[in-house]
């Protein structure tokens, strides 16, 4: 029963919510590392799903729910001890909305049926609505209304892309149930217009909840008023979720022959999402607001990735791996640094490299990886889609791609440098503690065997869910 | 295509005009749940035969679209103590004219798609009403300033795209596990939409959307 990765934080959710807070606490680690041992089975393959109609064990979704779970266990070391440092009113309900939380990612992951995958992706939005709205000050408040209304009213259109879908199958007489898999396997007989129609409306509600500009307006806010924590499953392990429902239609569009349409729209989509963020990047206030359009740059990097193909998916894959590892990090860092300074703005930051020594070696080691510098994963994955793209002869698009890149590394260096070195005098609010800083270390340093050393399964599970559409390491 | 779900139509129609030139949110929460009910009653009279799954799933449908989801919303604007829209973004004779526009609009477009796959002309009011509700559920989401207005437009693009999925898709009126598992977001949808907006009432002392632009780069 592959469900139990849903089921169980469900059911431990439940409890967690009626439980002291000190049980709730423990309750929150134990249930990442179950999930994480009961994926790490899933990946041995032993075992298989208990609802083969709706759920399926495909490569992809594989990747993401080992992803999510992984960084899941040590955002939850790491939220332990930052709610010991801060005042939450709602505690139980903080607890119990982390657990359902992933629960919704993890049927995002297995979802096979394109309506269980929308009513996944929908829950994911409902129950992290909470987290945002945790602290319950007027701005938090704002994010939430804007997260879930926009979030809400985009994935309201994808739902009449599932519609779309299924006429074309109407149109085309094929008799298969909605899902992804037995789609993929009749995608030519499909009637191209719905197929089209379907894709830009699936594109435009996933591509929002993904933050893919412009329709990434709600995710600066979201996270940077979302308790440290949260805004670290947001980035790392949400927007994978919402990449995996923009991924599977692409693959439908180029089982349908239809890819050179779905990949111009994602290339698209990509870089105009990367030079939103390096405009945004480069004159901001707020870290946790860098961060978050760091986080619209990277998923613009794997939209771009997926629309060049070939070698390029690959470095995409890669990519979202790596971008989960090292922004979940950074987001954890951002917590000690919220404590510590007591103020979201970057001008009333400075001399971390004194103050908070350690979480500025957590700090600075992510910006160089998220910027793209070995020894962390995202160099390598940078340079293959980069690599892949010069091998499709997309001049124009690659070039652009490199000057995002040069521009968001040029703004946010600046900003970095500041926090870093810059002149500080005040006392310190809250002083660094090993249990908030050995989680982004640890999560830093997977990025770096993982650029060392991939393991043969997870190398060969990258190939099978690219394979489909046309995605290899051979160029 | 029977006479009666043609009425139907006719009501969803009706109650979607009447929705953009209210201006009393009282009326405009009573007015939802009457499309609520009216659009979770079409798929009985456009099915031949009728199985104890379908007649199920439309209680719960009524249940839901008809009384829970517009309870709620009544709840929270009796709790919220305001009673009507002022200063709309674009007014309500305006709004109206652009309902009236948006029938005329999917009245083109429907007949485009129908003759373009000559598919059977017998859902074309069908179809015609869900994309003049799904068009005007984004227009009221758009046009209007309280919080309120803005999940009654939210409510009535669902109902829209309900009435999309009753027009296209065959297959999904069997799954009935998978028709609930969309109400249930919507309904938790509503509900955590409506908490939210009690905590910005009681923050703000409003629900005016105005209030909420502190946070912009």
């Amino acid at each position: 029963m592959l469900e139990f990765t849903c089921l169980i934080p469900l059911f431990t959710g439940i409890i967690a919510m009626f439980l002291p807070v000190k049980f709730g606490r423990g309750i929150l680690v134990v249930t990442a590392i179950l999930h994480l041992q009961i994926t790490v089975l899933a990946w041995m393959g032993k075992i298989t799903p208990g609802l083969p109609q709706y759920f399926s064990a495909s490569p992809e979704g594989l990747l993401v729910l080992l992803v999510a779970s992984f960084i899941f266990l040590f955002i939850s070391i790491y939220a332990v001890s930052y709610m010991s440092e801060t005042e939450i009113t709602s505690e139980p309900i903080y607890i119990g909305c982390t657990l359902f939380f992933l629960s919704s990612m993890s049927m995002v992951a297995l979802a096979d049926h394109l309506v269980v995958l929308w009513i996944a992706i929908e829950a994911t939005t409902l129950m992290s609505a909470p987290l945002i709205f945790l602290h319950r000050s007027k701005s938090a408040l704002e994010a939430t209304w804007k997260y879930v209304l926009i979030c809400s009213v985009g994935i309201a259109l994808a739902l009449l892309g599932c519609f779309f879908i299924v006429l074309s199958m109407d149109i085309g007489n094929v008799e298969v149930p909605i899902t992804f898999s037995a789609l993929g396997a009749v995608a030519t007989q499909l009637d191209p217009i719905w197929l089209k129609a379907g894709f830009i409306f699936l594109v435009i509600g996933y591509g929002t909840k993904m933050g893919l500009a412009p329709m990434h307006t709600w995710l600066p806010d979201a996270h940077s008023e979302a308790p440290s924590p949260a805004s670290a499953l947001l980035s790392g392990a949400l927007l994978n979720c919402a990449f995996l429902g923009v991924y599977r239609s692409h693959r439908l569009m180029y089982q349908a022959g239809l890819g050179d349409f779905s990949s111009n729209i994602l290339i698209g989509l990509g870089l105009l999402s990367m030079l939103i963020a390096a405009i945004f990047i480069f004159n901001q206030t707020g870290y946790k607001r860098m961060l978050a359009y760091s986080s619209v740059e990277n998923m613009g990097i794997i939209a771009f990735g997926v629309g060049i193909g070939g070698l390029a998916t690959y470095g995409a894959m890669l990519h979202l791996i790596h971008h989960s590892l090292i922004k979940s990090s950074l987001f954890l860092s951002s917590g000690n640094i919220l404590l510590g300074y007591g103020s979201k703005l970057i001008s009333k930051t400075g001399n971390m490299a004194r103050l908070f020594p350690k979480t500025f070696i957590a700090f600075f080691a992510g910006f160089a990886g998220i910027s793209g510098f070995p020894p962390f994963g995202i160099f390598v994955s940078e340079l293959l889609i980069i690599m892949g793209a010069f091998q499709q002869g997309r001049i124009i698009s690659v070039s652009i791609f490199i000057l995002a890149l040069i521009l968001i590394f040029a703004g946010a260096s600046r900003l970095v440098m500041k926090m870093s070195f810059g002149a500080w005098n005040n006392e310190i609010l809250i002083d660094e503690k090993m249990a908030r800083v050995l989680p982004s270390y640890a999560l830093l340093l997977t990025s770096i065997i993982l650029c060392v050393w991939l393991p043969d399964s997870l190398y060969q599970t990258i190939l099978s869910a690219i394979a489909t559409i046309g995605g290899t390491v051979h160029g | 295509m029977s006479a009666i779900s043609d009425a139907l139509l006719a009501l969803t129609l009706l109650s979607v005009l009447l929705s953009l030139a209210s201006h009393r949110l009282l009326a405009l929460v009573k007015i939802m749940a009457f499309q609520g009910i009216v659009v979770s009653l079409i798929p009985l009279f456009l099915e031949q035969h009728m199985t104890m799954g379908s007649i199920l799933m439309l209680q719960v449908l009524i249940l839901m679209k008809g009384f829970l989801i517009p309870g709620f919303i009544y709840v929270a604007v009796k709790k919220i103590k305001i009673r009507r829209e002022i200063e709309p973004i674009i007014g309500y004779h305006a709004s109206l004219f652009a309902g009236l526009f948006f029938i005329l609009i999917s009245a083109f477009i429907a007949d485009r798609i129908y003759t373009a796959h000559s598919l059977p002309k017998e859902h074309v009011l069908l179809m015609i009403t869900a994309i003049t509700t799904l068009a005007s559920g984004l227009f009221l989401l758009m046009s209007r300033h309280k919080a309120i207005t803005q999940v009654i437009g939210y409510l009535m693009m669902e109902n829209g795209i309900y009435l999309f999925g009753t027009a296209l898709a065959k297959q999904t009126h069997t799954q009935y596990l998978v028709e609930f598992g969309v109400l249930l977001d919507l309904l938790v949808g509503i509900m955590i939409m409506g908490i939210v907006l009690n905590n910005i009432n009681s923050s703000f002392d409003s629900v005016d959307t105005k209030l909420l632009g502190q946070l912009k780069d």
